[in-house]
């Protein structure tokens, strides 16, 4: 797999179609790193192996890598879906990036443009595993105040390095409602007001758009299990209003479920 | 530091009973940024405002909170007072004391309190107020109607009347819809062309009315009282300014065998054609798909016979760009193709046809003259069964509603055919009789009492050919369930009303709401029935529901009233309570992150995505902008916008925020 | 000791629950004076952190109100807006968030009585769960310290 990347990037960038190909390399200790290739002999340096987990596509929106020119990516299932949500919200056109498609089954994918990847995310819904429904169900048998006390424990670890935002490839905003101060919506400090409500926005506005790549919970200094929220709402989605390729709350249904409206 | 005014009403005794009217203001006194603070039995009263004008001038106030009664009472009064003392009148708020504290509550000191709340939070929202101002919108005074059927000729006409410039395009040839088609009327058997050509007559003399036959709107731009569209004119192949209407081509046309899409199939025409001889205009048309000169590259015989040298085999489609102020969609309705039943042999069957082929034979301008001949041999049918609800009401196949105008055609097809066949037979199978209106019930009688038409209350299973003749197959309900079976001669289906070819495409373009079956929808199902939810778009008849000619022409003549109350003045003035999408300081133009999943969530489709240029015309940013036309300031996309960048005029983010703190 | 007595604060829409509400004043049906009404345009208004703030705020409960489905004024706002609240209630509750003390209804216009009766059942709920301190406790620095120190 590793060979068939190196292969496909060199031809990339040896042809001219991208200017940098976007993927895994050595970091420092054995920790992997993004790499961000731009001549073809250095297509070697990338690699793929169990550590590459990392969601690439939070680069394709930064204008330090939208300077260099046309991007390839290596993209693998939660990337593919970053791309494409990406996509549906307009953040790049049909022709501005290319991805090396990668299957759950390491043989890389054919996505020559934009509708093979809808179509390729499509094909391959947005599912939680067992394991992950475990996990959700073993906090809804807790007792609410259970939940809270367990949430404020964890969020009470929470410095607000905003290392969550920065890893989502979905949190793209050039400025985030959290630096909002005409009002204040969220509170500035990282005490548990501002912790509970800067986690209860972030999880909001990643509904429906979230692709469960768990960078957010990776990317925490201080561990706290943050992809527990957006699964939540991923699963609620998924019960309440179907499978749909569209932004599901940009749309609505007259039958949506009101048993807790009076 | 803010200079608010606070006003407080007695209203008489009905706040001071419970409330402390007094002691609310002066609490009010202290509250930071509020420099003037009284109270007053009357606020509505002609003293009262003068004692808000005065106080604007003297303190120089830059917000009022006139706290009495709901803003849905006084809110206008008070802001026209504002207004007239020079504040704008976006810079005054009313707390609801009125309604929402001192006549539910009783005299005892958590009114009061609740009462400083109320007052509390709206100062500080008024401090947050920006001054508004109305928006403006031109309004071109000229109507598109779609659609030359009896409701668009009604529109048409209203708003002709009313003064105003009117284009009307419809799809074929001829305008007259399908009411041209019927042979006479329910309730009062008049003939439909009789009532009908005089007013298409009308439409095509009127100085205000443009008309295009053979068109079809291309696209629509713009907004209420600005749209700008485009209206494919197909090529007739015939010069309109030209033929005079002597209808010689048709005559000499040597191919003549074509089905007749105004007699419903039951008769032929030929290639370049009138759909029927009261057409209006009385140009005729080349079918290419027809004629032999198009087939086979020769014949020209029209061109050869025409005295005015009209034919025009090169014409080509033309595109018209027109500005319009308003648009009454009167597109219509069909009835349902013969595929849908199988089961009653349409379509297999010469001798099984739709309620509108039933028109064409009764009329006295039809196919046989209006002698009751069936399709097949030419036949006098001595026994005809009319099935009513003929995909109408059947959930199994998709068509839960009633088609509403059945009901009452089937009653008056059974007639005029007793009427013409004294000694035939006509049964109706059906399943309720539904006659609401006036001479409507009274009608149906008729035709079982007066005329013997035989109602059986029952479905029909199944419909077969058998020695000859049609086995009509059915239950009769009201005998338990008995089977019936009727040997009849011609079977007439009542087929269900539906939405025109084309419907969806047309609302899509137009960007009108549809429901599931592709009628189009109203902004309100009671309160706002000719209204669409695109602001300037109106609805006239069956492109709405299935319905009949009295309501279809009241309706149009709804229609046309709202258009001729938006031609009434020059520009439309609006609430400026609509949502923006805020622009910054470059680089970042806007916070908006163009995401555009605002687009879909907008019920007036009033978000489109804008690219932001620089000096050089570089694209340097693409964001969203709400057309102020068309957004009626719910603010559902408000509170989608992650990052906060569109906010809604006097319900902005601020404002609420600092009326919630104030709590 | 006085009996505890709710703050409740009410996001309400324009065009129903705010007219409904004033239609129970004037067919003067009382009830519980806790509520403190917000009006919006619409439901579709109701950002989902302003409930939020409400509580940061101090409320011991949230009433939200708006026109029942297919009645809204703008046609959708409601219906968008119960898609947000299905999922924003089950993430407060996922949270530990007691989403008891948000109570959502729809009181068309002509429902004045059903609003007296909302409020009421709401304030007796709210009441019964006692002050919400759980978050309440949350916010040693005051949410509001921005307006009290501001003009």
């Amino acid at each position: 797999m590793q060979d068939k990347i190196r292969q496909k990037a060199r031809e990339l960038l040896s042809s001219g179609a991208v200017k940098v190909v976007i993927g895994y390399g050595e970091g420092t200790g054995s920790r992997v790193r993004a790499l961000f290739i731009q001549r073809p002999e250095d297509a070697d340096r990338l690699i793929m192996d169990e550590r590459c987990v990392q969601n690439l596509a939070v680069y394709l929106t930064k204008h330090e890598v939208r300077a260099i020119g046309k991007p390839a990516i290596v993209a693998k299932m939660p990337v593919i879906r970053s791309i494409n949500h990406l996509a549906y919200e307009e953040q790049f056109n049909e022709g501005d990036i290319a991805v090396i498609g990668i299957s759950d089954s390491d043989e890389l994918v054919d996505l020559p443009d934009l509708t093979s990847v809808r179509e390729y995310a499509a094909k391959n819904p947005l599912l939680l595993t067992a394991e992950e429904r475990a996990e959700l169900d073993k906090l809804e048998t807790m007792t609410r105040e259970e939940r809270w006390n367990y949430w404020l424990e964890e969020l009470s670890n929470c410095i607000k390095c905003y290392a969550c935002r920065a890893s989502c490839p979905m949190c793209y905003c050039p400025r985030c409602t959290v630096e909002v101060n005409q009002p204040q919506w969220i509170s500035v400090p990282a005490h548990e007001i501002g912790n509970v409500e800067w986690h209860i926005m972030r999880a909001m506005h990643l509904a429906g758009r979230c692709v469960n790549c768990g960078e957010c919970t990776r990317a925490c200094p201080v561990k706290i299990p943050l992809r527990l929220l957006n699964q939540r709402i991923i699963a609620d989605i998924a019960v309440n209003f179907g499978q749909s390729e569209d932004y599901a709350l940009a749309a609505f249904n007259p039958n949506d479920k009101e048993d807790f409206i009076r | 530091m803010s200079r608010i005014g606070v006003f407080v009403c007695h209203c008489g005794t009905n706040i001071s009973a419970t409330v402390d009217c007094p002691g609310v203001a002066e609490t009010l006194s202290h509250v930071p940024g509020v420099v003037h603070s009284v109270d007053y039995k009357y606020m509505c009263s002609d003293p009262g405002q003068t004692m808000i004008k005065d106080a604007i001038k003297e303190h120089k106030l830059d917000g009022v909170v006139v706290s009495a009664c709901s803003p849905h009472m006084h809110e206008p009064t008070f802001r026209r007072a504002c207004a007239e003392a020079g504040l704008n009148p976006y810079l005054c708020e009313m707390a609801n004391l009125r309604e929402h504290c001192s006549w539910v509550h009783d005299k005892e000191e958590a009114t009061t309190v609740k009462a400083i709340d109320l007052v509390r939070k709206m100062v500080e929202k008024v401090k947050k107020n920006q001054p508004l101002y109305s928006i403006k919108v031109p309004v071109t005074k000229t109507a598109l109607v779609l659609g030359g059927g009896i409701a668009g000729i009604q529109a048409a006409l209203d708003i002709a009347n009313a003064g105003h410039k009117v284009v009307m395009v419809e799809r074929d040839p001829s305008i007259g819809g399908h009411m041209s088609q019927l042979s006479e009327t329910f309730p009062t058997l008049d003939c439909s062309q009789c009532i009908l050509t005089p007013r298409m007559v009308e439409v095509a003399q009127h100085p205000n009315i443009t008309l295009h036959t053979y068109s079809e709107l291309e696209s629509l731009e713009g907004f209420i009282g600005n749209f700008k569209v485009k209206i494919r004119k197909k090529a007739r192949c015939v010069d309109e300014k030209l033929c005079t209407g002597c209808g010689l081509c048709s005559q000499k046309c040597p191919t003549k065998k074509n089905l007749s899409e105004f007699n419903e199939g039951l008769g032929y025409r030929p290639a370049i054609y009138s759909p029927f001889p009261q057409a209006v205009p009385n140009k005729p048309v080349i079918d290419k798909t027809q004629c032999t000169f198009f087939l086979k590259g020769k014949c020209k015989v029209c061109e050869k016979v025409c005295p005015t040298k009209a034919i025009r085999y090169d014409q080509e489609d033309q595109i018209l760009d027109i500005d319009i102020g308003a648009i009454v969609l009167a597109t219509g309705f069909k009835v349902l193709q013969p595929d849908f039943f199988p089961e009653y042999g349409y379509g297999k069957y010469k001798d099984v046809i739709q309620g509108l082929q039933f028109e064409r034979l009764a009329s006295a301008s039809g196919p046989t003259s209006g002698e009751m001949k069936r399709p097949s041999d030419g036949k006098e049918p001595e026994t005809v069964v009319f099935v009513a609800c003929a995909g109408s009401r059947d959930e199994a196949k998709g068509l839960p509603y009633c088609s509403k105008i059945c009901c009452m055609y089937t009653a008056k097809h059974a007639m005029l055919y007793k009427h013409k066949v004294h000694h035939g037979n006509a049964y109706v199978f059906y399943m309720d009789i539904r006659s609401g209106g006036k001479m409507y019930d009274e009608f149906v009688r008729r035709a079982i009492e007066e005329d013997g038409v035989k109602y059986i209350r029952g479905r029909v299973s199944t419909i077969y050919e058998e020695d000859g003749k049609l086995i009509v197959k059915g239950a009769d309900t009201l005998l338990g369930h008995q089977t019936v079976e009727i040997k009849a001669d011609m079977v007439v289906l009542a087929s269900a009303a539906v939405a025109n070819d084309g419907a969806e495409e047309l609302a899509q373009k137009l960007h009108v709401s549809y429901d599931p079956y592709h009628f189009f929808a109203e902004a309100h199902p009671k309160l706002r029935p000719v209204e669409t939810n695109t602001a300037g778009i109106f609805l006239a008849g069956a492109c709405q529901a299935p319905r009949d000619i009295p309501e279809t022409v009241s309706q149009a003549s709804g229609a046309a009233s709202k258009v001729a109350a938006l031609f009434s003045q020059s520009e439309l003035t609006r609430e400026p309570i609509i949502a923006v999408v805020n622009r910054t300081a470059p680089p970042l133009h806007s916070t908006c992150t163009g995401c555009a999943l605002c687009v879909p969530a907008c019920p007036y489709q009033a978000i489109e995505m804008e690219d932001i240029k620089n000096r050089d015309g570089k694209v340097v940013k693409r964001a969203a902008k709400i057309n102020p036309g068309l957004c009626q300031g719910c603010g559902t996309c408000v509170a989608l916008c992650r990052v906060k960048a569109i906010d809604l005029q006097g319900f902005s983010n601020e404002q609420i925020f600092a009326e919630l703190m104030a709590l | 000791m006085a009996e505890f007595e709710p703050k409740v604060i009410a996001f309400v829409c324009n065009w129903c629950t705010y007219t409904g509400a004033d239609l129970t004043g004037t067919s003067r049906i009382k009830h519980a004076s806790n509520v403190r009404i917000i009006r919006l345009p619409c439901t579709g208004r109701i950002d989902f952190m302003l409930l939020m703030k409400a509580f940061a705020k101090g409320a011991d409960g949230i009433i939200v109100s708006g026109c029942h489905p297919n009645d809204c004024h703008y046609t959708s706002g409601n219906f968008h807006a119960r898609r947000r609240w299905i999922v924003y209630r089950s993430l407060l509750n996922f949270m530990g968030v007691d989403i008891r003390r948000i109570i959502f209804s729809w009181v068309s216009a002509a429902e004045g009585a059903k609003w007296a009766e909302v409020v009421n059942t709401a304030v007796n709920e709210f009441r019964a769960l006692g002050p919400y301190d759980e978050y309440k406790n949350l916010a040693p620095i005051r949410a509001n310290w921005r307006t009290e120190h501001a003009g």
